[in-house]
């Protein structure tokens, strides 16, 4: 008896909604459609900002807006892809923080004809928006230099990398190219003095390591900081704070995540702003709209000749006060008429 | 087999110990700089956090729970209120507590599910970890102590050369450690953990006793997030989920048993320490910090296979 | 030996018996709350999402995604029905990724990659397998140490870059190539499944995996070889897990510090949402894991295309975990007390 109802029951929760499902057979109107992959990792407030500006903007247009979240893994950001492609967007836009799919996701997107934005980390298949990583590295590294040439005569006793290999290249561009800006202006530093740790990008997980560092360390006193972001810094800045060392440390970030605010650590002499939760504003001015009007543009895919160039901000912590924190950012950019970059609002430095 | 089992924690504890002056030994012949305060600092620091999670967890274990997966959103969660009270400007101790009955409150709502619908904690917690990780990615993205407050003054205060967040972790295993073989309360977890049947027919509550333990171990989840909150600067919802690794090994490095009825809580000062200055150590070797995985990894599978040979064999 | 993941009181497993019906069998046998949990998925799919939800296109979609958790959650079902865990299996997947990328960009053909990479990953099982097996260690224990060890391998193995690309062609049609509109290898991951299953249910081999998994003293009491069985089924994970790692990298065209990172979470969630126990072995089954899978699949994809905030997923699996181990129990499932 038990058997029978339990198979009747299945059988009708499958045939039920299959009638309703082929009555309400799609008839949706052909609006434009723009699918949007945010990065996904809970690390970071912007990455979510970044599909909150993207929907605002998109709303504004018109259009539809779908977003799916990478969830920081190259296999679904493939998924995702795929998704954004069966429901029929005209095109997408993706942070994809782990850029090692992106081979395959272009070749899955080529085949459904569906142009990509990509963010930041540059793929030969998808139009190019964002920062010169490079360049705000090296900008980043420049200015951090004028402080280490002005205090300490380009004499530090270290100059320490905040690394975090799992963002792959852009870390290389940022980290590395800190050093080559900090080199242009203090080309004497020794060789001996340049250390790296692994800070994963997050203060609070990279903690120990920079702990290990300084130990490692012991005799450092006057200490440059560079990094990948903000976070990578403050973790060894709130570790020779620990280890009763940080009354010499400057520190100099990247991508303004701590800069701003009442709580700004006083060892973080700056950062570089790229104001990543308005880059759907140049994506959508530069390569979304055209298309949404049946202007295809070219595609550019390089980080040095890119769809839509988002300028480097640097800025020193002085400076910085000036910045509103990222929701009044956020706010600000979107009151703000179309195709105003956040750039262009927010840098004092411009 | 009883009295081997008595004298076992001895036999990890001085394996460990040796262990542990070996590597020091050895780091200090290479490197002789590795042998100073700095170093010292590093390694306590480090060992303060892991420590206080690794006592809720090795209670979690010995009671025959196994493992609590969900340590990283309990952690979060207790950070976050201690952080949101420093930031209303509320004295310490209100900070403490409130982070403590944040810990606790976790702990009784894993203890409720598991209890109350008598499903496996290892499971429960990984779904508890999911659903209050993503949850609290609602409640806040970014969140750190007020600079200058007393409580990021705690986390970077000194007491007698050493951390002031190291004194409690260390004040709370010795405690801990003390009183879990000598109440009834600690016996009777343990009992639970070794042979809950047998357990139950002395007239022990499991109920009672499960819910006692989770709500203490989330306890000492809560003030892991104080020490957490007051030193790591600006944190995430995931910022915690590296320890999680850490204190399972500190855990099963000490010899508690993850599925219950033995294990000594004083030994989790030596496995903690011990893998807290393995980092430390390579960075001195000139190490990459990839390696590290490597190195606790092999010494994990090398120490339970160890442990496992001796306990077979009947070696204390 | 391994009491750590054998209750002591564990219960001799219940005789299998062959069923007659297999529909019936999947609506009523071991498998029947995580199929009515699939049908029900299936329903909110058609109802909310339409019949787009069963077409070949969506369809294709979430099999591409769950081939690499299929083939890994079939072989780690074996360790897991003889009663010892396979924690390493995620960091597992991520290490062949890497070494195989790393053998591609050396200019391997993909076979002797592909090759070299499965003996690799059988070695790591091997040492899993001597720790556990050979030495008595505790399973849940040694493999969370090959899970870091094997972490660390793999991004040595990565370089600073963090990233291996070795985008084939080639080896990317291979791996989507279709089969009535469903990717190929997903279709093969099924048909493994479903040896996987007959193998437990109907062989000699399997019914010694169940056995010993439900009561390693009465197994041996029985003649049944425990610690080759228990050797046999962590090889097995591990040659999955290699496997997944494989075709992670034909997928994705790369390898980095993310490939497969976390992935025993999503694997054991699934299983354990499918019918399998993680502590507690001779329960469950690949059909039963399979499933699991699907259901998962099915939620988050119902979500996809509803686009629902992506931040709710974690939440939703979550609580679809609990209410299958809830079901599980309600159903005369293992009780912990």
């Amino acid at each position: 008896m038990l058997r029978i109802s339990k198979r009747a029951i299945a059988t009708m929760a499958l045939a039920v909604p299959l009638a309703f499902g082929i009555a309400w057979s799609a008839n949706a109107a052909e609006k434009f459609k723009l699918g949007m992959a945010v990065g996904g990792n809970t690390c970071c407030d912007w990455m979510k900002s970044q599909g909150d500006v993207a929907r605002a903007l998109a709303e504004k247009n018109g259009w539809d807006y779908i977003e799916l979240s990478n969830n920081n893994d190259p296999a679904v950001a493939l998924k995702n892809a795929k998704i954004f492609a069966q429901e029929g967007v005209n095109a997408m836009i993706q942070f994809n923080g782990q850029p090692a799919s992106n081979p395959a996701i272009s070749q899955a997107m080529t085949a459904a004809k569906v142009p990509v934005v990509t963010y930041d980390i540059a793929d030969p298949g998808m139009y190019f928006v964002g920062i010169d990583n490079l360049a705000a590295g090296i900008a980043g590294g420049e200015q951090l230099g004028k402080v280490i040439k002005e205090k300490w005569a380009c004499n530090p006793d270290l100059v320490v990398s905040a690394e975090g290999a799992a963002a792959g290249i852009v870390n290389e561009w940022r980290t590395g190219g800190m050093r080559t800006g900090l080199k242009k202006i203090c080309p004497d530093i020794p060789a001996e003095k340049w250390v790296s740790f692994e800070s994963q990008g997050d203060a609070a997980v990279g903690l120990p390591a920079a702990r290990d560092l300084l130990a490692a360390n012991p005799d450092a006193k006057k200490m440059a900081v560079v990094g990948l972001n903000d976070g990578g810094v403050l973790s060894l800045i709130n570790a020779a704070e620990q280890l009763g060392r940080a009354d010499e440390v400057i520190g100099w970030g990247q991508d303004g995540a701590f800069i701003t605010g009442d709580n700004v650590n006083p060892h973080l002499a700056g950062s570089v702003f790229y104001f990543l939760e308005g880059y759907a504003v140049y994506a959508i001015r530069d390569v979304i709209a055209p298309i949404a009007a049946g202007q295809i543009p070219p595609l550019k895919a390089a980080a040095d000749n890119p769809a839509s160039r988002v300028e480097p901000c640097p800025v020193s912590a002085e400076q910085a006060k000036a910045v509103p924190v990222m929701a009044e950012r956020v706010a600000k950019l979107l009151a703000a008429p179309a195709g105003t970059t956040a750039y262009s609002l927010f840098c004092p430095n411009k | 087999m009883s009295s081997g089992m008595r004298f076992q924690g001895w036999g990890t504890g001085l394996t460990l110990l040796a262990v542990w002056l070996l590597l020091i030994a050895a780091t200090g012949l290479y490197r002789p700089a590795f042998l100073s305060h700095q170093t010292v600092l590093a390694v306590s620091f480090t060992m303060s956090i892991v420590g206080v999670l690794a006592i809720g967890q090795g209670l979690v274990a010995i009671s025959g729970g196994f493992l609590d997966l969900s340590q990283p959103a309990g952690l979060i969660a207790s950070s976050l209120v201690a952080v949101r009270l420093s930031e209303a400007g509320m004295p310490f101790a209100v900070v403490i507590v409130g982070a403590i009955l944040t810990g606790m409150a976790w702990g009784g709502l894993n203890a409720l599910i598991i209890v109350g619908a008598k499903l496996n904690p290892v499971i429960v917690t990984l779904a508890t970890n999911f659903i209050g990780l993503a949850a609290l990615f609602f409640a806040f993205q970014l969140a750190e102590v007020p600079l200058g407050s007393t409580i990021h003054q705690f986390g970077r205060a000194k007491l007698l050369g050493l951390p002031a967040i190291w004194w409690p972790m260390l004040a709370l295993v010795l405690v801990v450690g003390f009183l879990i073989p000598r109440t009834r309360y600690g016996r009777r977890a343990i009992a639970v953990g070794g042979n809950r049947m047998a357990a139950r027919a002395r007239g022990i509550s499991l109920k009672k006793t499960r819910f006692a333990i989770f709500i203490a171990a989330g306890g000492f989840v809560g003030f892991a997030g104080v020490l957490f909150c007051a030193t790591s600067g600006p944190f995430n919802p995931s910022s915690a989920n590296t320890l999680q690794l850490n204190v399972i090994a500190g855990v099963i490095l000490a010899g508690i048993s993850l599925a219950g009825g033995r294990g000594n809580f004083w030994l989790l000062l030596l496995s903690v320490g011990f893998l807290s200055t393995i980092p430390t150590a390579l960075v001195f070797f000139g190490l990459s910090s990839d390696t590290q995985s490597i190195f606790q990894g092999l010494i994990l599978i090398s120490a339970v296979a160890f442990d496992g040979y001796r306990a077979r064999r009947g070696i204390p | 030996m391994t009491d750590a993941t054998v209750p002591r009181s564990a219960p001799a497993p219940a005789p299998y018996i062959v069923p007659h019906h297999p529909v019936r069998e999947l609506l009523t046998g071991p498998v029947a709350s995580i199929a009515f949990t699939v049908i029900a998925v299936v329903a909110v799919g058609l109802i909310w999402v339409g019949p787009r939800f069963l077409s070949f296109g969506n369809l294709g979609i979430m099999g591409a995604f769950l081939i690499v958790p299929l083939v890994v959650g079939a072989c780690a079902g074996f360790a897991l029905l003889s009663g010892v865990v396979d924690l390493s299996i995620g960091s597992m997947v991520g290490f062949s990724s890497a070494l195989f990328a790393l053998l591609l960009t050396l200019n391997w053909d993909p076979w002797s990659a592909g090759a070299v990479t499965l003996l690799a990953c059988l070695a790591f099982g091997a040492i899993n397998a001597i720790a556990i097996v050979g030495f008595g260690a505790e399973a849940i224990a040694a493999t969370l140490g090959m899970l870091v060890a094997l972490r660390g391998i793999t991004w040595v193995l990565l370089g600073p870059q963090g990233a291996i690309f070795s985008f084939n062609p080639g080896l990317s049609d291979l791996v989507n190539q279709t089969l009535f509109g469903l990717p190929l290898f997903f279709l093969v991951a099924i048909v493994l499944t479903v040896i996987a299953a007959v193998v437990v249910t109907k062989t000699r081999f399997g019914r010694h995996v169940q056995a010993v998994g439900g009561d390693d003293r009465a197994a041996t009491r029985a003649g049944i070889p425990v610690r080759k069985i228990r050797v046999a089924a962590l090889l097995l994970a591990s040659l999955g897990a290699g496997i997944g790692g494989i075709v992670f990298t034909a997928q994705l065209g790369s390898a980095a510090r993310a490939t497969g990172f976390g992935l025993e979470f999503q694997v054991y969630a699934a299983l354990m949402i499918g019918g399998y126990s993680i502590l507690r072995g001779g329960v469950g089954n690949p059909v039963g894991g399979a499933l699991g899978l699907l259901a998962v699949a099915g939620v988050s994809n119902i979500l996809d295309l509803k686009a629902i905030s992506p931040y709710y997923v974690n939440i939703i699996v979550g609580l679809l975990l609990l209410a299958a181990v809830l079901l599980d129990r309600m159903r005369g499932g293992d009780a912990y007390e």
